[in-house]
């Protein structure tokens, strides 16, 4: 269980490295503001959640997509693990 | 990989062809050269279930599978000549109904989506502002917290059926520092002080389909309108979007059939130096080309549909069917009007309407640029 939490944190934190790499983002913390730091925006969310649908085999519902979910590294892993642990 | 439409579907299609040729189609030279929105027309679609489809049964709507609806909707824009009647009819569904059913509470979803479904009112969204269309996140109204109420500030324009509301989600920023998160969505009611329309807007094409500008001054909402979470107007508004991209060119197929089968039945009829003009090769590759567009079109569209249906996320397909097929309906109107020669050129045969009705899907719902950057993006760029 604590392999899979650390593999999944790993890919999301290589997804938003990736994405914040393009906005000229450098300094990626777990508790980074994703969207104040303008590393993921409106259609960078969608991308992210596409990327969590396929690589961390989760369904992510519309009204899911909020803030609360999405604000950080650690928010997305809590809101996967959480997931998938139902 | 299943292409067909069930026994069901195609009956439920064969019955919208009935209904909109029989109720749809009364007096539209007139209207759209008037810019009348027809009341009448919306009751009857409200009546025969249009409004309803995509919503729960346990609020007055059909309960239908996205597939379904689009399938009921390229059957409507197939049959019923008023497009503005249909785009109102999409935007009251895609971006009201759905935002309530996906977002609202149960008291929310109680008082409101019974009259969106039967006809008596009326549902609009306002985002876009005149400094924010494509980067539809940077928007300047203002929402702040006073109390048990939300206070909106701001200006809102290019709203669809703006004049007909009954009640609105209006998207504003609650917390500017916090960029696109801090974006809520409230509902405004009809009457609300402080609301106001504040300019009828003339259009090019879908004149049957009322838009104007609209001004919040000091409008005091009460908190339990606010749509989901404070926060989430970016989710909302994307979800709605994405519903909207997928399903509002639905009539555009049924469109394009319509353009197809009048251009080849005259292609057929019309003769000139003695035979029909559909045996020119020059005619007869427009009509052949005009069907390469539609089944296309429908492919991409059923697919990006049948996406959602699997509980996906179809960001890319939908971006696709959106270009594809908006920009196809545009190609065929003018190759429809092409074929018919001067008449084609003339009001009364009303493929002049068509043509300028199409020109707004490539614009509308994020356009063929905002969709080509939506596909890049996903590619890394």
């Amino acid at each position: 269980m604590t392999q899979q939490v650390q593999s999944t944190k790993e890919q999301i934190r290589e997804f938003v490295r990736e994405a914040a790499q393009r906005k000229g983002v450098t300094d990626v913390t777990d508790t980074l503001s994703l969207v104040q730091s303008g590393v993921i925006d409106s259609l960078g969310i969608f991308r992210l959640v596409s990327f969590l649908e396929e690589n961390c085999k989760v369904r992510i519902a519309d009204e899911e997509i909020v803030g609360e979910n999405f604000e950080t590294i650690d928010d997305i892993e809590r809101f996967v693990t959480t997931k998938l642990s139902k | 990989m299943d292409f067909s439409w069930t026994e069901e579907q195609q009956a439920f299609r064969k019955e919208v062809i009935r209904f909109a040729k029989q109720e749809l189609n009364d007096d539209l030279i007139e209207r759209d050269h008037e810019e009348t929105f027809w009341a009448e027309g919306w009751k009857k679609c409200a009546q025969f279930g249009i409004q309803g489809l995509p919503v729960p049964v346990e609020y007055g709507g059909g309960g239908a599978d996205i597939l379904t609806t689009v399938c009921a909707l390229e059957a409507l824009g197939y049959s019923c000549r008023d497009n503005g009647l249909l785009f109102s009819i999409n935007a009251h569904m895609w971006s009201s109904e759905i935002p309530l059913v996906s977002f609202g509470t149960a008291e929310q979803k109680k008082k409101y989506l019974p009259k969106l479904v039967n006809g008596d009112w009326i549902g609009v969204h306002a985002m876009t502002e005149p400094m924010s269309g494509s980067d539809a996140f940077s928007l300047k109204t203002r929402a702040e917290r006073k109390g048990d109420k939300y206070v909106l500030n701001g200006s809102k324009t290019f709203i669809t059926n703006a004049q007909l509301a009954d009640m609105i989600i209006v998207f504003a920023n609650l917390d500017p520092a916090k960029g696109a998160a801090g974006i809520s969505a409230f509902i405004v009611d009809k009457g609300t002080p402080g609301f106001t329309i504040s300019r009828k807007l003339h259009k090019m094409g879908l004149r049957t389909s009322p838009m104007a500008e609209l001004a919040f001054v000091d409008c005091e909402v009460p908190v339990e309108n606010l749509l989901g979470k404070e926060g989430a107007g970016q989710a909302i508004f994307t979800a709605s979007m994405e519903w909207e991209r997928i399903c509002i060119l639905a009539s555009h197929l049924g469109v394009m059939q319509r353009l197809l089968e009048t251009s080849a039945s005259y292609a057929t009829d019309r003769k000139q130096f003695g035979q029909p003009i559909g045996k020119f090769p020059a005619v007869a590759t427009k009509i052949a080309e005009m069907d390469i567009r539609l089944e296309a079109s429908r492919l991409l569209l059923y697919k990006a549909a049948w996406l959602k249906s699997q509980g996906k996320h179809p960001l890319r397909e939908a971006a696709i069917a959106k270009v594809f097929a908006s920009e196809a309906c545009i190609k065929s109107a003018l190759d429809a009007i092409q074929v018919h020669g001067g008449y084609g050129y003339m009001t009364e045969f009303q493929l002049e309407r068509e043509l300028r009705d199409a020109v707004s899907g490539t614009i509308y719902s994020g356009t063929s640029e905002v969709q080509k950057m939506i596909i890049a993006g996903l590619h890394g760029l």
